[in-house]
């Protein structure tokens, strides 16, 4: 009895859980929305081709526009003038054996910056280019990768979408087996009954012809029978003697 | 004279003299907000300066300038020992005091 609920229960359950089966799937993926977000740095900017400018290499040129409208083109030279100027009278930049050294140094430093910077430049640039050359085929590689898995994919949901034709081929192939199966039995079922009817066609016949032998072989032996002896000599008798008859009609014939 | 923007969120420039002091006091001085500040003026530098495509040597220039002036004034105290001088120095000590 327990277990009569339980299949009660099974079956109640099993349309409820078809359906849910076939509704689950469905509804999570059509409420679950994805990138919802605006997309920032994508895609991501590209690197800025030159730094901020800088002038004599040290001061940002920023410096030299935020003085531009009260003291024109000049103004931060001369300022840097007066401001050195002023450091070394009022010894607050002492002159010492290491200025001299400095001078000689930072001297040799420009010159060497200024003769060979372009061709240091160039050299590193194209370090720079191989290493992006490189990046960009590993990006490039991997774009065409996904896309040819893309197409992998839009190839096979479109197979999947084609499968009906499998299923009409073997339900026609099913209903071939179906016809032929039942077209056979259908013969065979005609063979039999034909076989017995035929059985009993040949055993009237044989029936028959059993009884006209029967029949014509009795009536033989009794006529046979009925000849008695004396009629059979009279019988001899008479046909000698037509025979010879007929003989001498004969020999007459073709005499004449 | 009521400000569009609040105080606390104009940046240095923007900000008129007179408020100078009330708006250094609003900056923020926890450790984070220290950290942070230095990592958004790392960040302002290098990508102006060094994180471009043709960089050039002021990039590094400006951070050494700014170290030997840095260095120059931490040494200033034993420097402004060598002023005033018009002959080379005779003795010997250590520190910065090797100059005079």
């Amino acid at each position: 009895m327990l277990s009569r609920v339980v299949l009660s229960a099974a079956a109640a359950a099993a349309p409820c859980v078809k359906n849910a089966a076939v509704l689950g799937p469905g509804v999570l993926q059509a409420t679950r929305v994805f990138h919802t977000g605006q997309p920032r740095l994508a895609p991501v900017p590209p690197l800025p081709e030159y730094g901020g400018k800088v002038r004599l290499g040290l001061i940002p040129e920023e410096f030299f526009q935020f003085l531009y409208p009260k003291t024109g083109v000049t103004g931060p030279y001369v300022l840097g003038t007066g401001l050195s100027l002023y450091f070394l009278s009022k010894e607050i930049y002492v002159i010492t054996p290491e200025t001299f050294s400095t001078i000689t140094v930072v001297g040799l430093i420009v010159y060497v910056i200024k003769k060979y910077g372009a061709s240091i430049g160039e050299f590193l640039d194209k370090l720079n280019e191989q290493k992006i050359a490189q990046l960009e085929e590993v990006k490039q590689a991997t774009i065409k990768q996904i896309q040819d898995a893309i197409d992998m994919e839009k190839a096979q949901q479109a197979l999947a979408q084609k499968r009906h034709y499998l299923f009409d081929v073997q339900r026609n192939n099913i209903a071939l087996a179906l016809e032929v199966t039942y077209r056979e039995r259908l013969h065979r079922a005609y063979k039999e009954v034909k076989n017995r009817l035929d059985y009993h066609i040949s055993v009237q016949n044989m029936m028959r012809r059993k009884e006209q032998e029967h029949m014509i072989d009795w009536v033989e032996k009794h006529v046979v029978q009925s000849i008695s002896a004396q009629q059979e000599k009279e019988t001899i008798a008479k046909c000698i003697s037509d025979l010879k008859l007929l003989a001498k009609k004969a020999q007459a014939q073709p005499v004449m | 004279m009521a400000s569009l923007v609040p105080l606390k969120e104009k940046k240095l420039m923007e900000v008129k003299l007179g408020e100078l002091p009330s708006w250094i006091l609003m900056r923020n001085f926890t450790p984070s907000g220290i950290v942070g500040a230095f990592q958004r003026g790392y960040d302002r530098y290098y990508n102006k300066y060094i994180n471009v495509r043709k960089g050039s040597i002021s990039g590094i220039n400006m951070v050494l300038a700014a170290y030997v002036v840095f260095s120059y004034c931490i040494s200033y105290k034993e420097l402004s020992k060598c002023s005033g001088m018009t002959q080379l120095p005779v003795s010997r000590e250590a520190g910065v005091d090797w100059l005079c």
